[in-house]
């Protein structure tokens, strides 16, 4: 028998043998196909439930100098869902922090002066950043401001006898072509390659973690040592197998991600209500660029696993490790599709930056080329790593 | 029925060197005597925190076709990684050995198709069938999917192991799982087993099935290196021991032979006196 055989057999035993292990179903086959979707559910159904909620709630913004403005205050009316109080400045701070009010509108005391003698008036919004409700009153207050502006603007415009666009020499309107990426595919393209490569990584967790670790731990590997197999054998049978299943864990990731966008389930509406789509090629892109990926990332795991004495201390080493793959893949979020060339040899980073490009539809083959090959390199080398560590006694053998 | 099934050779006739299934046999001759030879063997450890530590101290043996070879010592007396240098699983710091003919530095493959290797902490493959673990191990050692099939039937038989030969191993009994164990050490027929304290942990009937494989072992003509810290077991069933003790060859022979050396008593007081002699050196 050949190595190359000797590797087909290890290979097919460890991952018929994962397989069998009802964590690995769950964690590469279960949890992309029908937790990732129920999730996306939930999400749409939470977010769908808090916009519903945030617009019908009714805030109340204390408004300062309210008395001494009545010209501005018949213009704004009463806006929809904003109660407007009067309050003193010296308490508007104290108000906001205590959440009596939601924002507060500090009018200027010569307001109507100016308004007579068609100036503007600043008005000063006070908010509490940190606070979604007091950012959302202030954003409804501005609008409404807006509103009440245009409409004494008109007024002004006819009392002077000029046109009502007289004060709008430019009139811009944005036209994304049909062919370009849609608005909404801006938030997916940033989060999926960050959530697509923990998936990646994670379901090839325990199969990496049972593969040696294991093996040292139930005293298997003794025997394994012992057959005609060489070291180098058995290290590439293993991390075909963890890669194999990181594959799986990744393709079954995209299939999963991908249901809601496909199933035209009104409880997925909310992700194509913003434009979001996703096209085969993005498909076909995101999978191919995952699978160096998926090398990469069995070489790692099998690293630590085999330097590892036992399971317990090979998870406890892969929580830097985890880290370590999160910060680039929170990186491509940041990043733009068009990143600098130097950016697809930064591993993790280079192919979440791809599936990034594939799913905004502007795919740079050159770019591509080299994250494909530097990744393979990554992954080659990783292995090379494991297979050094699997030649050393002191490692391989110590309990 | 349980040699006979076993290992289809003439009972009792020795397994000669060289004679493993699949593998060139070595083109030179050598004596009954030598299926395993070790020349002033040593392995030394080195670490951080207990510094260089030499577990195995120029051990010289020979043990002969056909004959049951027991290596006694206490804990941590070096028995493991004599037998895991044996089985190439380690690397000898200095000194030689051969096994069944071969080279273990140099000739590693062949010596790793002309053994058996089991040990007491050793457990099979809890998500596998008896079947699929010996199929894995037949196919490592590149037998071919008949000749798997054919020995997988005849061991299963011998060993008793039908009733359970598609049940994962994870749901067999200790004594079920050693089985599994044995069943895979013998599979390819080897000239050569290592036991490694195979009795460890296993209540009286499990290991009553590991001597009488040992037994049944010698019987067919293999040779036998078992290595243990159970005075009764050496005394039952090994035709030669060696004892160890700080990873040093205290002493060789029959156990006629040890009694004479220290002017007799029980085996419990000839093996303290004999490790009485490394310590005091």
């Amino acid at each position: 028998m050949n190595g190359r055989a000797r590797v087909g057999v290890v290979f097919r035993k460890e991952f018929r043998e994962v397989f069998r292990d009802r964590r690995t179903v769950i964690g590469v086959v279960i949890s992309p196909l029908l937790i990732t979707p129920l999730l996306f559910m939930v999400l749409g159904m939470f977010i769908a439930s808090e916009g519903r909620k945030m617009r019908s709630e009714v805030m109340t913004v204390g408004v300062v100098g309210m008395a001494g403005a009545p010209t501005l205050m018949k213009a704004l009316g009463a806006p929809p869902n904003l109660r407007l109080e009067s309050i003193e400045e010296s308490g508007a701070e104290e108000a906001i922090r205590t959440r009596k009010v939601r924002a507060v509108a500090v009018l200027p005391k010569d307001s109507e002066k100016r308004l007579a003698s068609s100036r503007s008036v600043e008005v000063r919004l006070m908010l509490d950043a940190g606070n979604d409700k007091s950012t959302a009153a202030a954003q409804r207050l501005r609008a409404a401001l807006q509103v009440a502006g245009g409409r004494l603007l008109k007024v002004r415009l006819e009392n002077l006898g000029l046109p009502s666009d007289f004060a709008s020499p430019f009139v811009v309107k944005e036209a994304p072509i049909k062919t370009g990426g849609a608005r909404g595919t801006l938030i997916v393209a940033g989060l999926l390659p960050y959530l697509l490569a923990l998936a990646c990584f994670s379901s090839g967790i325990y199969a990496a973690n049972d593969t040696v670790a294991g093996e040292k731990e139930r005293g298997t590997l003794e025997t394994l040592l012992v057959s005609p197999a060489t070291r180098r054998e058995l290290v590439m049978g293993k991390f075909l197998a963890v890669a194999a299943v990181c594959c799986v864990g990744s393709v079954l990731s995209v299939v999963g991600m991908s249901i809601p966008f496909f199933s035209g389930l009104k409880v997925f509406a909310w992700l194509s209500q913003g434009g979001m789509r996703l096209s085969a090629t993005g498909i076909g892109v995101t999978i191919l660029m995952q699978l160096p990926l998926a090398f990469l990332f069995a070489g790692m795991l099998l690293t630590v696993s085999t330097f590892a004495r036992n399971q317990k201390e090979a998870q406890t080493y892969l929580g830097p490790m985890m880290m370590a793959i999160i910060v680039p893949a929170m990186m491509s979020m940041v990043a733009g599709a068009e990143a600098p060339r130097v950016m697809a040899v930064v591993p993790v980073l280079n192919a979440s930056l791809i599936i990034k490009q594939a799913l905004s539809g502007t795919v740079d083959p050159v770019f591509m080329g080299l994250a494909l090959a530097t990744s393979l390199a990554y992954a080659g080398l990783a292995v090379a790593v494991c297979t050094r560590l699997f030649e050393r006694e002191s490692v391989l053998l110590r309990t | 029925m349980f040699v006979a099934a076993i290992r289809p050779r003439q009972r009792g006739r020795p397994i000669t060197p060289g004679t493993v299934a699949g593998t060139k046999r070595a083109d030179r001759e050598l004596r009954q005597a030598d299926m395993i030879r070790t020349q002033a063997i040593s392995k030394t450890f080195s670490g951080r925190k207990r510094g260089e530590v030499r577990a195995v101290d120029a051990v010289t043996l020979e043990c002969r076709s056909g004959e049951v070879f027991g290596v006694l010592g206490p804990n941590g007396a070096g028995k493991t990684t004599l037998l895991r240098m044996l089985g190439t699983i380690l690397s000898p710091t200095s000194g030689s050995a051969e096994v069944a003919g071969y080279d273990v530095q140099t000739q590693a493959p062949l010596v790793r198709a002309s053994i058996g290797y089991l040990s007491g902490t050793t457990a099979p493959y809890d998500r596998l069938t008896p079947r699929e673990v010996l199929a894995y191990f037949g196919a490592l050692q590149g037998m071919g999917t008949e000749k798997v099939a054919q020995r997988t039937d005849a061991v299963l038989h011998a060993l008793d192991m039908e009733e359970f030969a598609d049940r994962r191993c994870e749901r067999l009994s200790t004594g079920q799982r050693q089985k599994v164990n044995i069943a895979r050490a013998i599979l390819h027929e080897p000239p050569v087993l290592f036991l490694d304290e195979p009795t460890a942990g296993l209540d009286v009937l499990a290991s009553r099935t590991v001597m009488r494989f040992i037994r049944q072992s010698r019987d067919e003509g293999r040779t036998v290196v078992f290595s243990t810290h159970i005075m009764a077991e050496v005394e039952s069933i090994c035709d030669r021991i060696a004892v160890i003790h700080k990873g040093r060859l205290a002493a060789t022979g029959t156990m006629a032979e040890l009694r004479e050396r220290v002017g007799g008593g029980s085996f419990e007081q000839v093996f303290l006196k004999l490790i009485g002699e490394v310590t005091e050196a």
